[in-house]
């Protein structure tokens, strides 16, 4: 991993490169976090690119990246470590004549527990566990950008089970003791402000809020993710799209989905936008059949 | 040196309502020794990132922030060291006070101010004037009436009264170069005034609105219920702290579906596997809904108590869904339909309408209770009287509250009269109390919020 960062500026022109552009304020979040050590809880409405903007992280610090995918029941077995169990069954299985020879000659019931207590340990190593993502990043031999995608859809335990990764980046598990971090990860939390999340946990990070870009980051964003639209086109595609933002509609349209209907109207050899055309096209855009109807009827005035 | 800056700083932020921690305060002062003051919006979005958590929060940050950063954005003490410059528009203002000087024409003032006025150095003034405002804890400023103190006090700070006299000396002096000199410092005397005061109404303006927002908070927690009602902004003031009760609570709801092994289970389960327990089971909690009765007197002694307690049990709906609410007077009757077709607000100016009365009968208030309800009480019902107790001389009929308090899982008895005062008089409390959980005064939002907190724990503790 890169471990130094020059200047806010230099995130912001490595993610250019990459084709992920966006203000300044983006990557101070990401200069901060990588300077103070913080994670950074990003929220914003869905579609404005905080995920991508974890990978475009890891890229940019060429560290790889762990993701952890949130959902509701998520718990420690999921999240952190779990014990190969099938394998274990199976080793005492196999075992099983090992056991009764280790056991023969064993003067009195002390002596067999004690001879078997030796062997619980075995069955309780590094063999049979299962790391999953958090006991990955933790270990991981450089480190690691992690991922933890939609934190607000977890438990509001798992979040309270967070908060020591969070501020020491180590995480006590009972089996093992406290695995400390051999080197720490950068960490990214994002939400999609399902729920509130609690004050102990954003106390922790550094948050960053993603709005809709303006109409010019936009074009700048559209003409890095499909260069080969015509400028004019941008312009009025997002244009079209920053109207669109501001009716009151079930499900805004956001970045990615602009980015779709651009590269849809590119393949449909469109010059310029037309109504009929963009009525065709409209469900790439929206996405509950309320706001096709609403946006067609008033097609015409959002046009012009 | 930048810890007090930011120190201020978190002062206003808190001002603001945005919950600021210590831990946060201290990322904070990392963060502006990491990018330091000479860029004033990469400040702006690096602190943001650490001191405002959420989307509302970063708006009132940029507000503080354009506000307390305008003036001595750049702090005194950091920007002596360096060739840091104060912020434009004060520089501008303060350039302006000079009139027509050019740089080292200031030998002719003796006193140090005066110096400085005609010696056109704006920059390091403004940083004077700021520390000066520090020294005489201008922070502290809290009604509007001492703006002038204070800028008095900044004047006196910088070396005001020497000026002052050197002016009068010069005017006394009779020679011609003297007395012009004379006007020179008095009119950027004036504008130096000018400015201080602006500086002064800018912190007041951060500062004590802030801090009377919520002195004014504090008052209305504590004011008696009774007169509390005639106050504006009392029913945002009642749905905040519910609010905060409601998401407080609401947490904790949720529990670990996780409970303990299920030793029993564990083992038939195990039965399949050759008596390998390889699947556990887990014992699952079951979340039990509580009901709510609450029964309120609505006499015109104890309405307003009643008026606060309803707003207050229907603002944190989300976490006990079913309340049913009762009310008397001279007569009972349930008005929980009024609740489920209007709003709290409403419904609860409605039910005053309707039951407000005098001449409060305890007793048959407790008996037409029973009938109507007695089947429906059951372990998972608290019940919730609100009254003064005062029984017009009528029979207490304790024993049917005893009965109530059998059927139920608890009675709460919430009077809005100071505990001194149960039982004098034709107060019946005394009687009541034994067959009550607990039995508790209430005649403020203060008293109430304690109240329904404590309820709510108890309710959701399950």
């Amino acid at each position: 991993m890169k471990t130094r960062i020059l200047s806010v500026a230099e995130v912001r022109d490595s993610f250019a490169r990459q084709g992920y552009v966006c203000n300044d304020q983006i990557a101070m979040a990401v200069y901060l976090a990588a300077q103070l050590r913080k994670p950074v809880l990003v929220e914003g409405p869905p579609g404005v690119g905080k995920t991508e903007l974890a990978k475009a992280s890891a890229a940019f610090l060429e560290a790889p990246l762990i993701r952890l995918q949130c959902y509701e029941g998520l718990d420690e077995a999921r999240a952190l470590y779990e014990w190969k169990y099938g394998k274990q069954l199976l080793y005492t299985q196999l075992l099983r004549e090992q056991f009764a020879g280790k056991l023969d000659g064993a003067g009195g019931l002390e002596e067999a527990m004690s001879r078997l207590g030796d062997l619980g340990d075995a069955f309780y190593s590094e063999t049979f566990l299962e790391p999953r993502p958090l006991l990955q990043a933790l270990r991981a031999d450089e480190s690691p950008v992690l991922l933890i995608d939609e934190v607000d859809k977890a438990d509001q335990e798992f979040e309270a089970f967070l908060l020591e990764l969070l501020s020491d980046y180590q995480i006590s598990i009972p089996e093992l003791g406290t695995v400390k971090a051999r080197h720490e990860p950068l960490v990214f939390l994002t939400s999609n402000n399902s729920r509130e999340l609690s004050d102990a946990l954003k106390r922790r990070c550094l948050h960053l809020y993603i709005p809709y870009p303006d109409a010019s980051l936009e074009q700048q964003i559209i003409a890095a993710r499909v260069p080969e639209a015509p400028q004019a086109l941008r312009k009025q595609l997002v244009d079209f799209v920053q109207k669109l933002r501001t009716l009151d509609l079930k499900k805004q349209p956001a970045i990615s989905e602009s980015i779709d209907w651009a590269r849809a109207l590119l393949l449909l050899h469109v010059e310029s936008l037309e109504p009929a055309l963009v009525d065709s096209t409209l469900n790439l855009l929206l996405k509950h059949e309320e706001d096709i109807r609403q946006v067609r009827d008033d097609l015409p005035s959002l046009l012009k | 040196m930048s810890e007090q800056v930011i120190g201020r700083f978190v002062k206003v932020l808190r001002g603001a309502e945005l919950p600021v921690s210590p831990a946060e305060t201290l990322d904070a002062v990392q963060v502006t020794a990491l990018l330091g003051y000479q860029n004033r919006e990469a400040l702006k979005q690096g602190l943001s990132l650490v001191l405002a958590k959420n989307e509302h929060d970063k708006l009132a940050f940029d507000q503080c922030f354009d506000a307390f950063f305008r003036f001595d954005g750049m702090p005194p003490a950091a920007s002596a060291a360096e060739s840091e410059q104060p912020s434009p528009s004060m520089l501008d203002r303060l350039r302006d006070m000079m009139p027509g000087q050019q740089g080292g024409s200031g030998a002719g003032a003796s006193s140090a101010l005066g110096q400085q006025l005609l010696a056109d150095d704006s920059a390091r003034l403004s940083r004077q004037m700021a520390e000066a405002a520090r020294n005489v804890g201008l922070d502290n400023i809290r009604v509007i009436t001492q703006k002038g103190l204070y800028g008095r006090r900044i004047m006196q700070a910088l070396g005001g009264e020497a000026l002052d006299q050197e002016i009068i000396a010069l005017d006394n002096s009779g020679r011609r170069k003297d007395q012009r000199l004379a006007a020179q410092l008095r009119s950027a005397r004036d504008q130096l005034r000018e400015a201080v005061r602006e500086y002064v109404a800018d912190q007041f303006v951060l500062q004590a609105r802030e801090q009377g927002r919520q002195l004014r908070e504090q008052m209305l927690r504590e004011a008696n219920l009774r007169t509390l009602a005639e106050f504006r902004d009392v029913r945002q003031q009642v749905e905040k702290m519910a609010r905060r009760l409601a998401r407080k609570h609401g947490r904790r709801q949720r529990r670990a579906r996780r409970g303990q092994l299920d030793g029993r289970r564990t083992t038939v389960m195990a039965l399949k596997h050759g008596g390998v327990p390889a699947s556990l089971v887990w014992r699952r909690r079951r979340v039990q809904k509580p009901k709510l009765m609450v029964i309120c007197d609505v006499s015109s002694s104890v309405s307003a108590a009643a008026r606060f307690l309803l707003m207050f049990l229907y603002a944190v709906n989300d976490v006990v869904p079913s309340v049913r609410s009762f009310a008397f007077a001279s007569r009972f009757g349930e008005v929980t339909s009024l609740f489920n077709s209007m709003r709290p607000g409403q419904a609860i100016d409605e039910v005053m309408d309707r039951y407000a009365g005098s001449g409060t009968d305890y007793g048959s208030m407790l008996r037409d209770f029973l009938n109507q309800c007695e089947a429906e009480l059951d372990q998972r019902t608290t019940v919730i009287i609100l009254g003064d107790a005062r029984n017009n001389e009528l029979p207490a009929e304790q024993h049917l509250l005893g009965h109530i308090g059998r059927r139920c899982r608890q009675v709460f008895w919430l009077n809005p009269e100071a505990r001194s005062r149960w039982g004098s008089g034709d107060s019946v409390m005394p009687l009541y109390q034994p067959y009550c959980r607990d039995a508790l005064p209430c005649s403020n939002l203060a008293g109430l919020e304690r109240f329904v907190d404590r309820l709510l724990r108890d309710l959701t503790r399950g």
